[in-house]
């Protein structure tokens, strides 16, 4: 009796709290995270952060590509690292400032794109996958290892990088000597949020036209796709293309944020794993799900499992564990909700709402009746 | 030199054949891509020797030929993962089977908890590899007899399994799933048992390859990223044989191990390039003909 | 100059020849039923014609031009539209989506005018074959009969001078096949120009429509005519019932 009271109350409760638009509740999260830093937070929570809106625009770059057009990609890390790469060599080179290797850099990244999307997505079979599989870790290698080593630099990589806003420009504004320095910090914070912003605008955008209907309906029949006159082949590099621009972008930028481009760093078998992590624990298929994801992730990744510790596991040992304690739970996590964590709760959210609409209709038609026996 | 080349491309083309063919069964049985295979490998590896670290001192002694103690390992080895591999099918594969991204991302997260399990085996036993024990001691001809008794093994698992496959029932039963999985089903094969033995029987091959990839190829070390440049090749070899094909994977994987020998030999720093010749065989292949030599024949869908 | 011109066509798989030799036309304004029994090769035909295989030999002309091999949007944008036997909504989009994804955008047209325009124009289509009020609805949660009429809805949307309809009678009730049936004739009347191609099973229901019935059976054309006399050949009697007159 108790609990049927309970859920009645929880009912009506989502159907007030819930009816809020996402729209309101996305702006709400941005007012929160701009006035973040004015709370003066540790320098680590306010990284953790900008980590999040990083990894959260790669994420989204990938849902669009696999979630969205169903095609897929298993080594975003490649643009990834193509962005990041771009950007350190046309500085070791050249010597531009980031304002003008970001650009060609990710100009790169989209014209590779093409080259390997082309084979694979026209190709029936999962060759996008493996092939994309491979690639970073065959970069990877490659840019560990001799031909290329000193172009690339090794596992020490290409590096120091300028940051995206000198410590200069904040010496002019009156920031002097060492004040300057967490300014620097504090605007990549605020870039990074500028650049998940954006790109969740342009995503949403995209996949509320035509071209992101052509993209649901790929994924949904690529035959029946055909039938109704789409050029199947060519949508698909263009979500490959977005996807990669997107990406690339993202290394580019995070490159001059860290200010090291290294292997390990961006062309990692785990940040290829990354992104799927994070849209999964989100939602794969939404736009909110690689942010929900990024947010879960990061949180439980730098905050909860770096302060806790399970003693007679020493440092190595506990890093080795917690990475497969990571993966296990990923792969807990899929087969309980394949469509993502948040997925599942607005999917519930969406039924407790239409039974609440049949629970009112059914009380009124009850009623109804009861007044008509009366008569 | 040559020799050397014809030699060491038969050797490796065995293990790859073999490793490969696990990969390309379960695919060609069940559309499962298992990018955990070259993780059953590794870890096939790590437990012969960890059972032949144990049977040795104990058997030896006894009278029992070193050989046929690790011979026992092998098995015992090849029985885990294969139960394993089966495990893995009944828990993590079938609830979502059909949802082709959850499960490449769900083997992938397999594969990288197996290198875990690798890296804090090591730690724990203050090594940077696995020492793995060579079944026969000595040289042949040049040869190191243990190369010869991996060729000899791998192409004898591989007829066994093409006999097993062609002639006994249970191999019908994969044939005619690998074909129209929906008739299959309505004829009475209980695919899900069926999905299970082929997992199990893909783990058991990737562990025999794995073992002696370690024990010839890499001179008796198995390392913690030994799955990797295998993955590599595997893939090169089922989209060039065609993925879920027998004798493609043969073919293609003595083509790919042969290609990688020659590019090992003959091109200066030749070894830091092999990834990057799988990937360039896998790129011209899908350009060219995707099905590959002997892929099975999808028009429409 | 007929409208769809099949010349010759066949198509081998292996061993087995789905569709041996067949050649007819259909004209402008016709409206042409392909019959057979199970296995015939009907739909093996519409998926040559619409390109989603290629024949092993022979060839199709729509238009007086060869468009044997193209790929079948290609095919599509000519003019060519089909449905599929069973049907292939597109799940996660809603209903009116479905139709608007088949529709072309015209070229430099404003974004967002297009868009309200093309939603105009697919409500319009949704309403023709009566499931306008399911507009919203994710194509998941609708009902075959439903979901049959979406399917020519889609087709439509591509404005196509050839309608091909796979089976559109399949797994409708008696009053669902009547509306089909007067659908089919009355987009013939608003669309004089359009020929309309139509594999079927339902016999009595086809009759009814088609003006010239052609009949296959294991691939090859054995009859062609008007339905009376089609329904008193011998040997497509022979062929539905398996046994001689």
């Amino acid at each position: 009796m108790v609990i049927h009271y309970l859920k009645r109350a929880y009912s009506s409760f989502a159907a007030h709290v819930f009816d809020i638009p996402p729209r309101l509740l996305a702006l709400l999260l941005f007012m929160l995270l701009i006035f973040l830093p004015i709370t003066k937070p540790d320098d680590y929570i306010q990284r953790m952060f900008r980590d999040i809106f990083f990894f959260a625009t790669l994420a989204a770059s990938w849902d669009l590509l696999v979630g969205r057009t169903g095609q897929i990609s298993l080594g975003h890390a490649l643009f990834f690292g193509i962005g990041a790469y771009g950007t350190a060599l046309l500085y070791k080179y050249f010597g531009f400032p980031p304002w003008v290797t970001i650009p060609i850099a990710v100009l790169i990244g989209v014209s590779i794109s093409p080259l390997i999307g082309s084979p694979c997505l026209r190709a029936k079979g999962p060759y996008l996958a493996l092939v994309t599989m491979v690639l970073p870790l065959i970069l990877n290698t490659l840019f560990k290892y001799s031909p290329l080593l000193p172009i690339t630099g090794g596992e020490r990589g290409i590096g120091p990088l300028p940051p995206l806003i000198p410590v200069e420009f904040f010496r002019t504004i009156g920031f002097s000597g060492r004040k300057a320095y967490p300014m620097v910090d504090l605007a990549n914070y605020y870039l990074g949020l500028v650049l998940l912003c954006a790109s969740s605008i342009i995503l949403y955008k995209i996949a509320n036209s035509k071209t992101g209907m052509v993209f649901v309906s790929i994924l949904d029949d690529d035959l029946a796709s055909k039938a109704c006159g789409i050029n199947v082949t060519r949508y698909k590099l263009i979500a490959f293309a977005i996807s990669s621009l997107f990406a690339a972008l993202t290394g580019a930028t995070y490159a001059h944020v860290i200010t090291i481009v290294n292997p390990s760093g961006f062309l990692d078998i785990t940040l290829s794993f990354l992104p799927v992590i994070l849209t999964f624990l989100g939602g794969i298929g939404t736009l909110y799900g690689p942010l929900v994801g990024a947010h879960i992730y990061f949180i439980i990744h730098r905050y909860v499992l770096q302060t806790t510790h399970i003693p007679y596991l020493t440092g190595t040992q506990w890093t080795f564990t917690r990475d497969l304690i990571f993966a296990a739970v990923v792969i807990i996590l899929i087969i309980k909700w394949p469509r993502g964590i948040a997925r599942f709760v607005t999917d519930k959210l969406q039924d407790l709402e239409e039974a609440r609409d049949l629970d009112e209709r059914g009380k009124w038609i009850w009623k109804k009746y009861k007044k008509e026996k009366t008569k | 030199m040559i020799e050397s080349i014809l030699i060491d491309g038969a050797i490796a083309g065995g293990i790859y054949s073999l490793l490969a063919l696990g990969f390309t069964l379960i695919y060609g049985v069940s559309g499962v891509i298992n990018l955990a295979h070259s993780g059953f490998f590794m870890i096939g590896a790590l437990l012969f020797a960890t059972s032949g670290a144990f049977l040795l001192p104990v058997l030896e002694p006894l009278g029992v030929i070193p050989t046929f103690i690790l011979i026992l390992a092998l098995i015992l080895a090849a029985i885990s993962v294969a139960t394993i591999g089966g495990i893995v099918y009944k828990l993590i594969i079938s609830p979502i089977i059909g949802d082709d991204v959850a499960i490449m991302v769900v083997t992938v997260s397999l594969a990288l908890i197996f290198q875990q399990i690798m890296l804090l085996a090591l730690d724990a036993a203050k090594l940077t590899y696995i020492p793995v024990a060579p079944f026969i001691r000595g040289a042949t001809w040049g040869v190191r007899n243990e190369s010869l008794l991996a060729f000899g093994v791998s192409v004898t698992l591989f007829i066994s399994l093409w006999i097993f496959i062609t002639k006994s029932k249970i191999g019908g039963a994969m044939r005619a799933v690998s074909q129209d999985r929906e008739v299959a089903m309505l004829m009475g094969i209980n695919t899900e048992r069926l999905y299970m033995l082929t997992m199990g029987i893909s783990a058991a091959f990737a562990t025999v390859a794995g073992v002696f990839y370690a024990s010839s190829v890499l001179v008796g070390q198995a390392p913690p990223h030994m799955w990797l440049q295998p993955l590599f090749s595997s893939f090169a070899i089922v989209i060039l044989g065609g993925l879920g094909s027998i004798k493609g994977t043969l073919i293609g994987g003595f083509i790919i191990a042969y290609t990688e020998t020659l590019v090992a030999y003959l091109i200066p720093q030749g070894g830091q390039i092999v990834p990057a010749v799988s990937l360039v065989i896998i790129m011209l292949i899908i350009l060219i003909r995707p099905k590959g030599l002997f892929g099975k024949r999808i028009e429409m869908e | 100059m007929h409208l769809l011109e099949v010349e010759n066509l066949t198509k081998r798989f292996g061993g087995l020849t789905a569709v041996n030799n067949v050649s007819f036309h259909a004209d402008e304004g016709e409206i042409v039923g392909i019959i057979g029994p199970n296995g015939a090769g009907k739909t093996t035909l519409f998926n040559l014609i619409s390109g989603f295989l290629k024949p092993t030999s022979g060839t199709v002309k729509f238009k007086g031009e060869i468009i044997t091999g193209l790929a079948p949007h290609k095919i599509v944008n000519r003019g060519i539209a089909r449905t599929f036997q069973v049907v292939r909504p597109f799940r996660h989009l809603p209903v009116i989506a479905n139709v608007m994804v088949s529709m072309k955008s015209p070229r430099g047209a404003r974004k967002i005018e297009w868009l309200k325009t093309i939603e105009r124009k697919a409500l319009d289509l949704l309403e023709d074959v009566g499931i306008s009020e399911l507009m919203l609805e994710p194509a998941e949660n609708v009902g075959h009969g439903d979901l049959k009429r979406l399917e020519m809805a889609r087709a439509l949307a591509t404005e196509p001078d050839l309608l091909m309809l796979d089976e559109p009678f399949g797994g409708l009730n008696p009053l669902e096949t009547d509306y089909l049936i007067k659908s089919i004739l009355r987009m013939h009347l608003d669309e004089p120009s359009r020929g309309i191609v139509i594999v079927e099973h339902k016999l009595y229901a086809l009759m009814k429509i088609v003006q010239r019935v052609i009949v296959l059976h294991q691939g090859e054309k054995i009859a062609e005519g008007k339905p009376e006399e089609i329904a008193k050949n011998e040997r497509v009697i022979e062929v539905y019932m398996g046994r001689e007159m």
